[in-house]
């Protein structure tokens, strides 16, 4: 007994040691193996404007401080609703771990977003709402205020008796939707204001300036165009400029890319209700990570939305809303 | 389901106690042994872990001053650089040298080609007129210079250079890009006009971002730079701050004085390093996560309690190992006690094993056949003294001694002697009555006095008064515990042996008395007495003689001693012609005590 007793106690000494280091540093190695990285879908409306362009900054800001990767896609054109649902069902088809999503039709996409849910993979919805309550989080501006205070801004530059003509983008998203329904609601109390026209420039400035251009030259008192998105915003604001009624037709706008920021320091456009792209991109993948990591994440967040004109645009606190910072 | 779970649960607490009872030499040294470890190990953990966080703690805050102090290095040095690109231009605008328009935009675009992190390099006159810009840039018509933060500032401090929090140069047509501006005022003197300009250059943030990216402060840490306005000057991620969705505890930095200090920002520990700028009224903020920068820390302690659990473990296991390694012999010794307890004396531990298991173990052995000893010489004992008994029992019926008595009395009552027929029948009773005494072994100092005189006198008769006796007794011994009939032998002894071939008259004393708190009796002859030779052996071995009651002195020596121990029995003096003395030695006992007698010996 005694002479087997040493050894074997010599053995087993050396085997624990020998455990112990081993199975530490297995741990160590595990743990850093074990995090695969997440796939975020960023899917937006349309690849052209700079609205989205800052919705992807913020994206990849995100995916860049929570280590996920980001994936962006949008179709070339705001309308083309089956690009977008082709492009969801793509990401429902890859190793998607949640979807990001600005609806470009607030009823057609509810199909996919559903299915898309079904299989495991939650969807977030930011700035056009979804007709659907299988979505974990919607993110954006609300906007029936929003629209609301384009009404008051309107009637700040055009009075309570005035003509004014409405240039929406895409009838079916919800952002035009409730865009309208916003300004329709604030406009009602105010029966001196006539709407004259309504119509729908699509993702297209042009269209729009077109559809203004008309307008225009058939509504010879036309005292205002309120623009309903970036787009339909510019080209109104290119029509009344060319159309040397710059002041006398007064132009609200929604957004700010860089041309509709120089028609608001010409005075071209009165005032723009700019929403925060930014936030909602990077809000989006921060929420798709909490979700991620199991935790619960509000409904409805509101990023609110800040009205600029000629005289605040360059305060410190709005040029940094309406000037992406690139370094 | 409950039931049998707490069935099953006490079966298991059952089977352990049963095999780890709580108090075993085992467990008790695989506890403390394990506890021992524990606490040591615990402690040297504890202690080392601290010092090692302390250390890490300081190195960390070193480390982290030295990056902050080398960023701060280089973004002087890249102000500096700005700044004698402004001197350079004030330099030349004040001499004559540039007195056509063409030099001095010449001189801008030289300056700015070397690098691309310069948007605008710009010079004003102090009414706001652009006087030469690269690149080539107009002016917008609805902005007013003069009314422009970065040449105001210029302006109302003309000996200062000014650097501009980060804004959006809006000034130009076209561009529309954030950068930081330096101004200052200066002399010009262009185609013989004197006047004050303003030289404008504005930064992008490439270079500055470069400088506090290239640095790592742990996995997540980065440096900002805020001017002394509370203005965020850089911030890798300015975008966020700007839309409201990070946030900087900048109060406090600009409360602080330059050095280190630790605050808790959203639940987390961090440390923050901070370094003036020369030049401008920066300062460079450096964030370090605690948990970041102290990731070693974290690794010890959890290799540390690693350590321990399998420290643990292995304490355990050894301890259990040694301990049982230990105890086994002990419970081996354990085992054969309890066969020994059970009466089996024929167990021999083999001795081997650690010098106090081996002394154990012989011990043990020696113990065991010590104990088989005494347990045969007791019962040896036991059987000599049943025998002698038997044989004090034949003496008490002596039937020779009773024929020759009883032939005596005969004689006696042939020859008409009535008196002596009398005595002798008289002696003779009460000899028997004594012998008898109800059965019992032990009797009073009186009796058995008695019992001697009685046969005394009737071997007087017998022997026609070949002898005399006397008797001599102390009255206090008189009720004192004897051993029964160990006189009468004695007696017997002197009378045969003694006085037969004996000329003169014989005589025979006997006393009884108390010495040294003994109770002794002597007979005393003046008989023949022995040889030395006999004297020796007397007491040694069986010397019955033919006649008389065949008891021996040494059955009664070995009588009393078996009855009261080796303190007591006989002691033999003689001297041949002279006579022989006999002493008798047994403890003084007072009666009363019902029985006495018996003295345990220690086995």
């Amino acid at each position: 007994m005694k002479k087997t007793f040493k050894p074997l106690l010599a053995v087993m000494l050396v085997l624990i040691l020998f455990m112990t280091s081993s199975c530490y540093k297995q741990d160590l190695t595990a743990s850093d193996k074990n995090e695969k990285k997440k796939n975020i879908e960023v899917i937006v409306k349309s690849r052209k404007m700079d609205f989205w362009k800052t919705v992807r900054m913020g994206a990849e800001a995100a995916g860049k401080e929570f280590g996920v990767n980001i994936n962006f896609n949008a179709p070339d054109d705001e309308e083309d609703v089956a690009e977008q649902i082709r492009m969801v069902n793509d990401a429902i088809e890859r190793d998607t771990d949640v979807l990001v999503l600005a609806a470009s039709d607030y009823k057609k996409l509810v199909g996919v977003v559903e299915r898309a849910v079904n299989s495991d993979i939650p969807v977030i919805i930011i700035d056009s709402a979804l007709e659907s309550d299988k979505v974990a989080c919607f993110i954006g501006t609300n906007n029936v205020e929003a629209a609301m205070k384009a009404g008051e801004k309107l009637i700040e530059y055009a009075g309570e008796e005035c003509d004014v003509a409405v240039i929406s983008h895409v009838k079916e998203t919800a952002t035009a939707r409730q865009r309208e329904e916003g300004f329709l609601k604030y406009i009602e109390k105010y029966p001196g204001i006539k709407i004259v026209a309504k119509e729908y420039a699509f993702t297209s400035s042009k269209l729009a300036e077109k559809i203004t251009a008309d307008i225009i030259s058939k509504n010879k008192d036309l005292d205002a165009v309120v623009g309903l998105n970036a787009v339909s915003a510019t080209g109104a604001a290119r029509a009344v400029s060319k159309l040397g009624m710059a002041g006398k037709i007064k132009v609200i706008a929604f957004d700010s890319d860089p041309e509709e920021i120089e028609f608001i320091e010409d005075g071209v456009i009165q005032a723009a209700i700019v929403q925060n792209p930014f936030s909602m991109g990077y809000l989006g993948v921060k929420y798709a990570v909490d979700i991620i990591h199991g935790k619960s994440v509000p409904k409805v967040v509101d990023t609110g939305l800040k009205v600029i004109d000629k005289e605040n645009m360059y305060t410190p606190e709005n040029q940094k809303l309406l000037f992406p910072f690139v370094n | 389901m409950k039931e049998l779970f707490r069935k099953q649960v006490r079966r298991l607490i059952e089977s352990l106690s049963i095999n780890f009872k709580l108090r075993s030499i085992q467990s008790v040294i695989t506890l403390s042994f394990t506890a021992v470890t524990i606490l040591a190990m615990g402690f040297v953990g504890f202690t080392l872990y601290n010092k090692f966080s302390e250390t890490a703690e300081k190195n960390a805050s070193t480390s982290t001053q030295q990056i902050v102090n080398q960023v701060n290095i280089n973004l002087e040095y890249y102000l500096k650089s700005m700044i004698e690109i402004s001197n350079l231009i004030a330099y030349n605008l004040s001499s004559n040298y540039l007195n056509q328009g063409d030099r001095i935009k010449n001189l801008l675009e030289v300056t700015v080609s070397a690098r691309n992190d310069i948007v605008t390099l710009g010079i004003f006159s102090d009414t706001g007129e652009l006087v030469a810009s690269t690149p080539a840039s107009v002016v917008k018509e609805s902005i007013n210079i003069k009314e422009l933060s970065w040449f105001k500032n210029a302006v109302t401090h003309p000996d200062k250079l000014i650097f501009s929090p980060p804004h959006v140069q809006n000034a130009f047509k076209g561009r529309k890009r954030w950068v930081v501006s330096l101004s200052r005022e200066t002399n010009a003197n262009i185609s013989g006009k004197q006047f004050n300009a303003v030289i404008l250059v504005d930064m992008s943030f490439k270079v500055i971002d470069e400088l506090c990216r290239s640095v790592s402060l742990g996995k997540r840490g980065y440096i900002y730079v805020v001017d002394d306005h509370g203005n965020i000057v850089y911030h890798p991620q300015q975008q966020l701050i700007y839309a409201g969705l990070k946030d900087e505890n900048i109060e406090e930095v600009l409360e602080r004085s330059e050095g280190s200090y630790i605050e808790n920002f959203n639940g987390e520990k961090r440390l923050i390093t901070l370094k003036n700028v020369k030049y401008a009224d920066w300062r460079i903020v450096g964030v370090s996560y605690i948990d970041d920068i102290m990731t070693s820390t974290k690794e010890i302690s959890s290799f540390a309690v690693f350590v321990l659990i399998f420290g643990t473990a292995f304490a355990v296991a050894a301890s259990t190992l040694i301990s049982a390694k230990i105890s086994h012999p002990i419970k081996k010794l354990e085992k054969l006690m309890r066969r020994v307890e059970k009466g089996e004396f024929d167990i021999n531990v083999e001795v081997k094993g650690e010098d106090e298991v081996k002394q154990l173990s012989r011990t043990f052995n020696i113990m065991i056949l010590r104990i088989k000893e005494l347990m045969n010489q007791i019962i040896k004992e036991q059987e000599e003294k049943r025998k002698s008994e038997l044989k004090a029992l034949q003496a008490q019926i002596n039937p020779h001694f009773l024929y020759n008595t009883l032939d005596s009395i005969v004689w006696m009552a042939e020859n008409g002697k009535n008196q002596g027929v009398i005595t002798m029948v008289t002696a003779l009773a009460k000899l028997f009555r004594t012998s008898i005494s109800k059965g019992e072994e032990v009797i009073t100092v009186r009796d058995e006095i008695e019992h001697a005189r009685n046969y005394l006198i009737i071997q007087q008769i017998r022997f026609k008064d070949k002898f005399e006796f006397e008797i001599e007794v102390q009255p206090e011994v008189l009720e004192c515990k004897s051993l029964k009939l160990i006189l009468q032998p004695l007696i017997e002894n002197s009378i045969y042996h003694g006085f037969e071939h004996m000329v003169d008259k014989g005589k025979i004393r006997i006393t009884a008395s108390r010495v040294d708190g003994k109770l002794l009796y002597e007979v005393v002859d003046n008989g023949l007495g022995m040889p030395d030779e006999v004297l020796k052996k007397v007491l040694k071995n069986e010397t019955v003689s033919e006649s008389g009651s065949g008891v021996g002195l040494k059955n009664i020596h070995e009588r009393i001693k078996l009855f009261y121990g080796e303190e007591y029995g006989l002691e033999i003096e003689s001297e041949l012609e002279e006579g022989t003395t006999v002493k008798i030695w047994l403890p003084a006992e007072e009666g009363g005590k019902n029985g006495g007698g018996m003295i345990e010996k220690d086995l």
